[in-house]
């Protein structure tokens, strides 16, 4: 049975904008990379190794992780617990029961501002859960949902 | 008992070793880059040492004088501070425990330690180093009864006159016999945290003292032959062990479980005794670990998953329930102690299509050192090919152990990585639950299961590896049923 919600489709944009980012750095190393085989006369497999990487990349982490990530994180917040799912390779299941839920936050980096998202932390006793990114509106109006629903026995951990 | 009061005055000694233990780096820098000793920089360095000295015993002088505590409006109220003055009042009913325990010094003098811990605190919240058992046992009895005050004030339809407050006598439920103490030390493993603790030590001295000089004068003893160093590095390992092992054996010698209304009271230590006082709500899971030597024996360790503990004392944070117990006795002794949760039950095992993922895991680890082995030493890298048949049955052995139940309201994990890990859970105590799955997995219907739990000021996680897929369902409809309802 496949979970119901999805997280915002605007969420890709800002993971590929970060993939890029990241594929900026790889570049960066490369071409200094580059540089110094030239001058000091190294191996030639590290710099073969690096551009090989720089063209892989941008493919991986621009295009198809963002996407798989994006097509694969699924939410259900219920009356009494708080379902996700979420992966790339490995899919993974998490079922956090309301009663659990010490508190929960959203949160927003310049990136997801920037879109008009925000990110929904929940924390049990144990862990922090956490949904990467919804509209802003739907973020808080999930925070106070579930802020209202939980209700964990504060002696109990 | 409402005016001030100081430690004892040994509070001040323990202050002073207190700032040497602090100091001990640098004091070994000065020491042993010292360099010249005459002259006047030799002066310079006798003056500077000695005023570091006066300056320590001065300020634990004044900081023994400065600590006062007072019980005052159902406050434990501790002020102190040689610089910054600190007042830390605590509320009783935020206490949750007292550990009580004993150092060297503490016990020559006839003195406690009390650490006092309320919910919550990364850190124990206040610490008397220093006062009399008489003093620290009023202590108990003021806290005890703060908590009774609080909870009739919570209950106010009991009667109080028809039903006076009895004081329980604590049960005993598990002590430590010498043979098992024993075994428990000798096979602990704390040889190894020695031996890492002395190479650790050398290697970080290794520049300091000059090794390559020392030995260089003993080159000639060396020439002896190899055989007389393998001699030396056998009986210098031997005294290791031994060390270690009566180490162990201090730390762990009468050991006691003692259960009190709704508490556990945890102590151990010949000359230096600890207690820890565990409210038996704080229990979050207990976890049992068969290593490999003990396996065989029959015997088990069982640690106590509990909520609380503190950062700057890492024994608090892995409690030994019972150090050392034979398998078929530990049922028992769990439900004297702790009586919601079941050791002996049979787990539901694996299906058959799960070993191949289990030796796969195994093999890709293995068979590269194999081959890098056999590649680069040949002949005698064929030796390697050992490691084949270690490492089918290591995987087998894993396959076998691991597992998972579900009796009334505890789910049971078990799984091995050496050792083998049986971690019970009951389900009030469960943080979350969490299947993976791989597409490997997914093709085969197998998934991997997960629990959590709080321990200590993280986390502990029971988890079983290629459990069929349907199977998380069964946890996930257990897990959610009762869980709804407080």
């Amino acid at each position: 049975m496949e979970l119901q919600n999805q997280i915002s489709a605007r969420t890709l944009k800002v993971w590929r904008i970060i993939g890029f980012l990241e594929c900026l750095i790889t570049w960066i190393i490369t071409i200094a990379v580059l540089v110094l085989t030239i001058i000091f006369d190294w191996t030639p497999w590290i710099i073969g190794g690096m551009i090989v990487l720089s063209v892989i990349q941008p493919y991986l982490g621009i295009y198809l992780l963002p996407l798989i990530k994006w097509r694969r994180f699924r939410y259900e917040v219920r009356e009494t617990e708080i379902e996700i799912q979420r992966g790339i390779f490995v899919i993974k299941r998490t079922l956090i029961p309301m009663i659990r839920v010490q508190h929960v936050e959203t949160n927003q980096g310049p990136f997801l501002r920037k879109y008009d998202l925000a990110s929904v932390e929940v924390s049990t006793a144990a862990t922090v859960h956490t949904i990467p990114a919804l509209d802003l509106q739907e973020a808080d109006e999930l925070r106070q949902y579930i802020s209202k629903m939980a209700s964990v026995e504060e002696e109990d951990v | 008992m409402s005016e001030p009061k100081r430690l004892h005055p040994i509070a001040m000694l323990l202050n002073v070793i207190k700032a040497i233990k602090d100091m001990l780096v640098p004091i070994i820098v000065v020491v042993v880059f010292g360099g010249d000793k005459d002259g006047l920089a030799g002066t310079i360095q006798l003056v500077i040492l000695g005023s570091i000295c006066l300056f320590v015993i001065v300020t634990a002088v004044i900081e023994w004088f400065r600590f006062t505590y007072r019980i005052e409006e159902g406050e434990l109220r501790i002020e102190s501070g040689v610089f910054v003055r600190k007042k830390r009042y605590i509320r009783f009913e935020r206490i949750h425990s007292i550990d009580v325990s004993e150092g060297i010094i503490q016990r020559l003098c006839g003195l406690v330690k009390i650490s006092i811990e309320t919910a919550g605190g990364a850190q124990a919240e206040a610490v008397l180093s220093a006062i009399c058992k008489e003093e620290a046992e009023r202590l108990n009895e003021r806290l005890a009864e703060a908590k009774r005050n609080k909870m009739l004030g919570e209950q106010p339809e009991i009667d109080l006159i028809a039903e006076p407050v009895i004081k329980q006598e604590s049960v005993m439920t598990f002590r430590l016999q010498f043979p098992e103490l024993f075994l428990m030390a000798a096979t602990s493993g704390a040889v190894g945290v020695v031996l890492s603790g002395v190479a650790a030590f050398v290697s970080q001295f290794d520049e300091i003292i000059p090794f390559e000089r020392f030995f260089g004068e003993y080159e000639d003893v060396l020439k002896l032959g190899t055989f007389l160093l393998a001699v030396f590095a056998f009986v210098a390992a031997l005294i290791v062990y031994m060390l270690a092992t009566i180490g162990m054996m201090l730390k762990y010698a009468q050991f006691t479980v003692e259960k009190k209304e709704d508490e556990l009271i945890i102590s151990r230590g010949l000359l230096e005794k600890r207690q820890l006082t565990i409210p038996l709500k704080k229990v979050q899971g207990i976890r049992i670990i068969e290593n490999v030597v003990r396996q065989p024996l029959g015997y088990a360790t069982v640690y106590l998953e509990y909520a609380g503990g503190s950062e700057a004392d890492k024994d608090s944070l892995k409690v030994m329930l019972f150090p050392l117990v034979k398998k078929k006795h530990l049922q028992k002794y769990l439900e004297q102690c702790l009586s919601d949760y079941v050791a002996d039950v049979e787990v539901e095992p694996l299906p058959a299509r799960a070993l191949p993922r289990y030796m796969f895991r195994r093999a890709i680890f293995f068979i590269p050192v194999i081959i890098v082995f056999i590649y680069f030493f040949r002949p005698w890298g064929y030796v390697s090919l050992v490691l084949l048949p270690i490492s089918i049955s290591w995987a087998f052995l894993q396959y076998k152990a691991a597992g998972w139940n579900i009796t009334n309201h505890q789910l049971l994990m078990r799984s091995r990585g050496l050792s083998k890990q049986t971690i019970l859970f009951h389900k009030s105590k469960i943080q979350s639950i969490e299947s993976k799955t791989s597409w490997a997995q997914q093709r085969k219907q197998l998934s991997s299961i997960s629990a959590l739990i709080k321990s200590g000021i993280a986390f502990r996680e029971g988890k079983v590896r290629d459990v069929e897929a349907k199977d998380f369902d069964a946890v996930q409809t257990w897990f959610l049923k009762n869980s709804r309802t407080k």
